[in-house]
């Protein structure tokens, strides 16, 4: 290689550097199932919220949303999406099953 | 027309009188739904506690024929013979009663101020049968440990963590000084959101929650005598006779509030806040229960 040409060779990969770090960067964002994942664990921490405004939250939620997490910041988007579907899952029954204790209910076994 | 309609064959009644029988026959539908859903709430939201007590001490009595009364305060223990003799082998060298010494120590310690918290319970220690208690003035239940608390505050001294630690050893020098009291919790007439913060006990206790979908009645009444585990469910009659209790699994001593948290997390729903009102309130309902029954703290469990 003709060591004039060095510099300006260097200089092109990094300019080449600098514009596509960006563009990989935004590669990564793009991908759908990193998406779909915060997508998920956005709606179980809702799911887990709503139940919690009706005192039913169960203690397993949370859990999981925390495992959900953590396995999304390691790039294990599979195990993440199953871990924030649970948690949402969880969330939405919790809540179901809090609004329908929503009345006094004396079970039958008690007689009166 | 009018004489007509009572009675004969339906080919022969004329058509006034069936409009007439059919508006009769949905009147009457109408008022049996009517009194059948009447019947449903009465059972549900129109009991008095008198009521709720006498159906408890019903059902245990129907279970447990062979077990007076008196041996409720003593929880599983009086209706599990092996555990029993455990117990009362524990009980030769009671584990509490390092906390019954430190917290008589807690008691005789003035405040900052020069108080102390003879300046808040003029009766004395020996007031456990005075809590849960409501407060007009606050509008709120009131716990012993609630009023530890208050005492501690308005003497300008930091309030005392609910669950664990430093509270214990004084609430267990308080039941003790309080044995032989009865449990007499009272419900105030002459306002009306005493007789509410009971209601929301009961329905806190009724309530099924957490991914086991159980109640506090699903374990202690429908349930009662059955084991979970190697743990004899204890009935709700004499569950707040005898805190602080020191629990062999805990290694420690700890309160009643300590232990609703547990009860809740076991079936994996998220506790409520030690000393917050749910827990409060059921602690009014719950020991209501338990009025007649001999206070028996601090106690001694698994």
């Amino acid at each position: 290689m003709n060591m004039r040409r060095l510099p300006s060779v260097i200089l092109l990969a990094v300019i080449m550097a600098v514009v596509a770090a960006p563009t990989v960067a935004a590669d990564a964002a793009m991908d759908p199932k990193a998406a779909e994942v915060m997508k998920q664990i956005d709606a179980a921490e809702a799911a887990r919220k709503k139940a919690a405004s009706v005192e039913s939250e169960w203690t397993t939620t949370g859990k999981l949303i925390k495992k959900a997490r953590a396995a999304e910041s390691k790039g294990d988007y599979d195990k993440a999406l199953g871990l924030a579907k649970e948690a949402r899952l969880q969330g939405e029954i919790a809540y179901q099953q809090g609004a329908s204790q929503s009345e006094l209910r004396i079970p039958a076994y008690l007689k009166y | 027309m009018s004489g007509h309609c009572d009675g004969g064959l339906r080919s022969n009644i004329e058509p006034n009188c069936l409009e007439k029988r059919e508006i009769m026959k949905k009147t009457l539908n109408k008022m049996a739904i009517l009194l059948l859903l009447g019947g449903v709430v009465f059972t549900a939201q129109a009991t008095t506690p008198e009521e709720d007590r006498a159906a408890f001490v019903k059902h245990y009595k129907f279970r447990f024929p062979d077990v007076p009364m008196e041996e409720y305060p003593n929880g599983a223990y009086a209706i599990d013979k092996i555990g029993r003799e455990n117990w009362e082998a524990i009980e030769e060298f009671p584990p509490y009663e390092p906390f019954i010494d430190e917290g008589q120590e807690m008691w005789d310690t003035s405040f900052a101020n020069g108080k102390t918290y003879k300046d808040c319970f003029s009766d004395g220690p020996g007031v456990a049968s005075q809590y849960p208690r409501w407060d007009k003035k606050q509008g709120m239940v009131i716990t012993m440990a609630l009023a530890i608390n208050q005492c501690r505050e308005a003497n300008g001294e930091k309030a005392l963590k609910y669950k664990k630690g430093p509270i214990v050893p004084l609430l267990a020098y308080m039941a003790f000084e309080s044995r032989g009291q009865v449990t007499n919790v009272v419900i105030p007439e002459d306002d009306p959101r005493a007789m509410e913060a009971y209601e929301k006990g009961k329905k806190f206790y009724f309530t099924r929650r957490g991914q086991l979908n159980f109640s506090c009645a699903t374990c202690h009444v429908q349930n009662t005598g059955l084991k979970v585990r190697t743990e004899v469910l204890s009935p709700s009659l004499g569950h707040t006779t005898h805190w602080p209790v020191y629990r062999s699994k805990w290694g420690t001593a700890g309160t009643l509030h300590r232990r609703f948290t547990g009860c809740n997390r076991n079936i994996r729903a998220k506790p409520m806040k030690a000393q917050g009102e749910q827990y409060r309130n059921l602690e009014y309902f719950l020991t209501y229960l338990s009025n007649g029954l001999e206070l028996n703290g601090p106690g001694a469990r698994k």
